[in-house]
Parts: C-alpha cells; structure tokens; sequence
C-alpha cells in the first residue's frame, strides 16, 4: 500500500466516482427484511394506486426531509443488475443526488448512469425528466408531505376517513381560493391529482409542469415518505388526473422563456439570478436533458 | 296524512354513569321550526348531537323520511351516513369559528358545500355564494375577506349562508345567537324566521333563550335532567305552563 503523509491532497478526492464499495454493509444499506416489509407496501400500493400504505419506516444515515423515503423504496428495488439515477430538482450534480448516489455506490456497488434512457432505476426529488420514461424502469419520488389532505384536516383519523368515503369535496377550497385571490390557480407544485378515478394523491413537489408526465405513464412510480412512514404508487399505463375547475382548466405552467443553454422551448426551466443587477437567465433544470441537446 | 319528516323513539345517551338524555321521543313535520330549551346541562345539546349524527346515541331510533325515501339514521352505513349528513342536514353552531374555516376567504365558505356535493364551476359556485352573500345581508364585496376581519354577527350570517346554500332538508342550531349581544342578536333572529318563511325550512333550535323560542318556534319540547317534561305549541306552553319547571323558567325571563 502506498504510504500516505497526513496532509490531504484536493485530487484525492474523487466525487464523481463516488466513495469506494464497502462490503460490509449488506446489499443496498438495508437488512433484507427490511427490504421484503417494503417490498410489501409497494406491491400493496401497486394494487392500489395512490392510496398511502404505512409502513415502518427505518433511520437512515440522513437527516429527514433529504430523501430517506425515497432511499429506503429504491434500497427494496434495487438488484445488482439495475443501473441508477439520482436527481435533484432536475440535475444529477447537486448536493442531494450526489450524496444519494455516492451512498449507493458505497452500499451496493451498482452501475450509475445521468442519462435517463439507460437508468433502470431513478430516484427524484422535485422533477421527472423531460426524456419520456419507458417500460421496465422503476421512477421513484422522495415525498415530504404525503397527505393530499393535511392543510384542510390535521387529524389524520379524519383525512382516512375522508379517502376511504371519496369525499374529496373540499379538496377543491384550496383551488377556489387561489383563483380568487390571483385570478388563475396559483398552486405551481405539489398540484394535487386524481389517481385511477378513485384516490386524490400528492405527486410530491414536482413543477405542475410535469403533472402531465404521470398520466398513463409506461414506467413504475412509486413515491417514499420516511418521516411520514408511508408508501404510495401509480402502476404504469394508469390514469392520473389533475384537480381543476371546469371553466378553470388545468395549466401547466412553465416560464416563457427557451433555455439559455440548448435553446429549447419546452422544457421545465429554472431561473437563475446571474449579478447584482438582478439580470436573469434561464436554463434547463433538467442537466442530462439539456446536455443531451446542447451537444447535438 | 302527513308523515314526520323526523320521528325519534326512545333515545337515550349517557356518558359513563351521567344521563345525557334520556328515552326521548319526538316527531318534527316538514316546514316546522322546533325549539328545545331547558337550563345548562339538561341534555339539548346531547339531543341535538345525536340527531345531527355528531353523536353516537346508546339506544333508540332515529328515522328521517325525506321525500317519501325513509332513512333509518343509525342503521346505515358511515358512508351513507356522511353523505346523508352531507347533503341533507346542516349544523349551525353556536360559536360561528366552529362551523367556518377561518383561513378560508368567505365565498370558499359558502361555496365549500357546494363543491362537496359535486359543483365543478368556478363562475357558477362564485355567483351562487354572491347571491347568499346578499341573502344574509353581507356586502358582496367581502367575499374575498378572510372571516377574521369579520363581526360576531356577520361570522353568525356566514355561517347560516354556509348552511343553507345546498338546501339542506333539517338545519339544526344550536343557540345560534348565544354570545351576540342583544340588537346584533336582534338582527340574526330576524334573518332566521325571515329566511324560514322564505324558504319553509325546518329546523331544530336548541336555546335557554325563551325569548329566540317564542320568535321562532312553532313547537317546544322542555328538557330537564335529560328528559322532556313538557312538549306542545310554544305559545301554549309559554302562555299556560303546565309543570313547575317550566313555570320557573317563563317566570324567570327578565322583563325591561
């Protein structure tokens, strides 16, 4: 082994590649039978789109609110023969998906990939990427607040009742009052949506923008909430359905702008404050998409 | 024949050992206003609760029959239930905060009924709950104000707008101008019996306030300990009380 002196070189630090295999964790950080108790509630969720099983959330090596749900759903998915994806509001090279996917790279030692195509399993927080998802890849969101219903009824006795008699009626308020405050509904993300006709469900803080994306959607989604200790899932080619008004159609805004970068027109971007002078620009906040066409 | 809109037989609900009320019956028809008074702690409200499906009774029947359709109230499923609440009774409580959601602006108030029993038209709810606005005398203009920068009398109104905008079949209230100071309660009690001779709604009205029962109700029923000791045509039980009770409570009434 080459020997080492105390001072810390910068190029030791490799942060692409990740932290180095480390066999003695079991396959993907969990216990098996934590892996199979999870398996459950996702097949359960599976069976029923969008209702929220419970299940028994372990710690994680990370604070709440940075993706222990959605570690612990892609720890039960994830097989030696899967390639991942992380991202973060889009991007595969902010914090959250760097440390995510180091954290993989460590616990199971699987391939990685940004580019969306080739992943067969990809964990978000925020986004869906704008290349369309396919068959056989398994889409899994990191959810803070799972309960559609939280802000009209706190006690959550009341919000399962409420799910289980479809009363959803008041789902509705929150629109109301957004149209009547702005003019236009004002909710631009975690926009509630109907799932499979039957359950109203929380697509986590996804842009309103890729609402569309969910609906008969070829891929898996499921969606963690650790904190919150539950599980929830649209199985693919199911219908997935935006709240709205019926003279206040769904709209899913995006800013009128192409990106800066690759120039594209339809793409989710995110707006970026450049000096002090508040000069502004706007770029894709999806990175693979972006460099994909920049390098066309 | 007429057949009772209500018809309750022998209900009775303790807590533990304590009587709330105790084998009540009662029949209300369509387009009747009942009035139940009785001092605090004598089971209105226990009664009410259990009627309105707030409450679960102990034993007794409770059966509506609303358009010829009998409901056997405590024998049907929760879902049926709710929704039996939902469309066809309304509560209006006596502390307007609890009937309202106050981060919610008034006309999402009014309108939250409304979209609860299927309305998907913004223009439409907008212009319904316009329209109750005005019914209970509230400036249409404060339809965006959240109920906060509202009065105690104008939270009442909203309320009863709220109540009353999906025609519910039996409104129940309990001591609705409790805590309104006289001309305010003045004011409100005015819009109730103007609003159920308008709309010939039947309603059950829980007060200690005789003066709301003469105003309001065409039948009165008297509870004590839980029980009714004394039931007829509010004017006739105020004008020619039989039990003692009921005597002490009109001789009590304050007269200026």
């Amino acid at each position: 082994m080459r020997k080492t002196n105390n001072v810390i070189k910068i190029k030791d630090f490799k942060v692409d590649k990740g932290l180095p295999f480390d066999q003695e964790y079991n396959f993907a950080y969990l216990d098996e039978n934590t892996k199979k108790m999870i398996r459950r509630a996702i097949i359960k969720a599976l069976c029923i789109p969008g209702y929220q099983v419970p299940f028994a959330s372990r710690e994680m090596p990370m604070p709440y609110g940075w993706g222990t749900g959605g570690v612990q759903v892609t720890a039960s998915c994830l097989t030696k023969r899967d390639t991942l994806k992380i991202i973060d509001q889009g991007a595969d090279d902010t914090t959250n998906a760097v440390s995510i996917r180091n954290f993989f790279k460590k616990t199971s030692n699987i391939k990685t990939t940004e580019i969306t195509e080739k992943a067969t399993l990809i964990q978000t927080r925020h986004r869906i990427p704008e290349t369309p998802l396919k068959k056989k890849q398994i889409f899994v969101y990191q959810v803070p607040i799972p309960e559609p219903l939280a802000f009209l009824e706190p006690k959550v006795s009341e919000t399962i009742k409420m799910h289980s008699l479809s009363e959803y009626g008041a789902m509705h308020v929150k629109l109301y009052e957004d149209i009547s405050k702005n003019g236009h509904i004002e909710t631009a993300y975690a926009y509630p949506v109907k799932t499979n006709d039957r359950y109203i469900m929380d697509p986590s803080p996804i842009p309103k923008f890729d609402n569309p994306k969910m609906n008969n959607s070829p891929a898996i989604q499921l969606f963690g909430a650790g904190r919150e200790q539950r599980i929830y899932a649209i199985p693919p080619y199911t219908k997935v359905k935006s709240l709205d008004f019926e003279d206040y159609p769904f709209d899913p805004f995006k800013a009128e702008h192409a990106c800066d970068i690759c120039g594209s027109k339809n793409t989710y971007l995110d707006e970026i404050i450049v000096d002090d002078a508040g000069n502004k620009s706007f770029i894709c906040s999806d990175t693979d998409f972006c460099n994909k066409r920049k390098n066309k | 024949m007429i057949i009772p809109l209500l018809k309750v037989t022998n209900l009775s609900k303790s807590y533990d050992n304590i009587v709330g009320c105790k084998n009540i019956s009662m029949s209300l028809y369509p387009g009747e206003v009942l009035g139940i008074v009785g001092e605090s702690g004598s089971g209105k409200t226990t009664l009410i609760n259990c009627l309105s499906g707030n409450l679960e009774p102990d034993r007794g029947k409770i059966i509506f029959n609303i358009n010829n359709k009998e409901t056997d109230f405590l024998n049907i499923s929760e879902s049926e239930k709710r929704k039996f609440i939902r469309t066809d009774l309304a509560f209006v409580h006596q502390n307007p905060r609890d009937g309202l959601r106050l981060n919610v602006s008034a006309g999402g108030n009014i309108g939250e009924k409304l979209m609860s029993v299927g309305y998907r038209h913004y223009g439409n709810i907008r212009s319904l709950a316009t329209k109750w606005m005005n019914k209970v005398e509230i400036d249409k203009s404060r339809i965006d104000d959240l109920p906060i920068t509202f009065s105690g009398g104008m939270l009442q109104r909203l309320q009863i707008a709220k109540n009353l905008i999906t025609s519910p079949n039996v409104i129940f209230m309990d001591e609705p101008t409790g805590g309104l100071d006289v001309s305010v309660q003045a004011r409100v009690l005015d819009l109730i019996r103007s609003l159920v001779n308008e709309l010939n709604l039947t309603v059950i009205i829980v007060s200690h306030d005789l003066a709301v029962i003469r105003l309001l109700a065409d039948k009165m029923i008297v509870m004590k300990n839980g029980t009714v000791i004394e039931s007829g045509l509010s004017d006739q039980v105020l004008e020619d009380p039989q039990q003692e009770y009921t005597q002490l409570l009109v001789s009590s009434v304050l007269h200026v």
